[in-house]
């Protein structure tokens, strides 16, 4: 995957990534699991005297509401019928409005924070380990799936 | 954070511009001064209400550029800017971001949490 940076002088909105097949396969394949993180996972204080129950009540449900719209949003996503994915000959690209890029990087953070999570927040070299069970292993490969299109994408502001 | 693909060991970080304003002998009239009383009690109300804090904490997890990102994109801060808190936040373990009214410091809270960093806001003491 790598940022294709628009002709200066197109006065283009579009932001173009060139993706290969397996790429498109496997973002579609990342993305089909969200959402991983949980609400709870969201503290509004660190300070336990003033861990405000409606004000921590507030944030989760703003978290919640975001996922189900997120949610929404991606199921059109994975039908793929919108342009977002174009071939040109034999080339295949992404082309992200910069909302939908901004959406698709929290997306992406979702599912890496809350596989994270899921591994029981682990320093990122300790999930290497050894032996994995069938469960870890799909969370750190999602973290690493998600991390590898989190940075692709982030090319465009480099 | 996650470190990824380039370290940034050269960062260097900005430094503010000082500049000294001497007074002007030839320009220097007997100066009335306001009465301030008013104005510095309403400044006094601005910053008891500006006491929230909010604070980005370290997680293993978060990339580093993407958290740079995200600082920019909430905040409207430049590259280094944003950069300079996000090596706070991996060298420290924190950065303070901003201090803020509650309702304003519940708004970046929740952006930064939608983002999925840790960020809290906490009452200053």
């Amino acid at each position: 995957m790598r940022f294709v940076p628009a002709h200066p002088t197109t006065a283009s909105q579009v932001l173009r990534f060139q993706i290969s097949r397996l790429e498109k396969a496997l973002l579609l394949a990342t993305v089909q699991i969200f959402p991983v993180l949980d609400s709870s996972y969201h503290r509004i204080t660190k300070d336990p005297k003033n861990a405000a129950a409606a004000e921590q009540r507030l944030l989760e449900e703003a978290m919640e509401r975001q996922k189900a719209e997120h949610k929404a949003r991606l199921t059109d996503f994975l039908r793929a019928k919108a342009p977002v994915f174009q071939e040109v000959r034999d080339e295949l690209y992404l082309n992200l409005t910069g909302e939908e890029l901004e959406w698709l990087l929290q997306v992406l953070n979702d599912i890496r924070v809350g596989s994270w999570v899921q591994l029981g927040s682990p320093d990122t070299d300790a999930v290497r380990r050894a032996s994995l069970t069938a469960e870890e292993a799909r969370a750190v490969a999602a973290m690493d799936m998600s991390a590898y299109f989190q940075s692709g994408l982030l090319e465009a502001f480099r | 954070m996650r470190e990824r693909y380039f370290a940034r060991d050269n960062f260097i970080g900005t430094f503010p511009k000082i500049e000294y304003h001497y007074p002007m002998p030839e320009t220097a009239v007997p100066i009335t001064r306001p009465d301030t009383a008013e104005d510095q009690q309403t400044k006094s109300r601005e910053d008891l209400d500006r006491g929230y804090l909010v604070i980005c904490w370290d997680d293993p997890v978060n990339l580093m550029d993407y958290v740079t990102h995200v600082f920019q994109m909430v905040f409207g801060w430049a590259n280094a800017q944003a950069e300079q808190h996000m090596l706070e936040v991996h060298n420290a373990g924190k950065s303070l971001l901003v201090r803020e009214t509650f309702e304003k410091a519940e708004h970046y809270v929740h952006q930064l949490h939608g983002y999925g960093l840790q960020a809290t806001m906490e009452r200053e003491e």
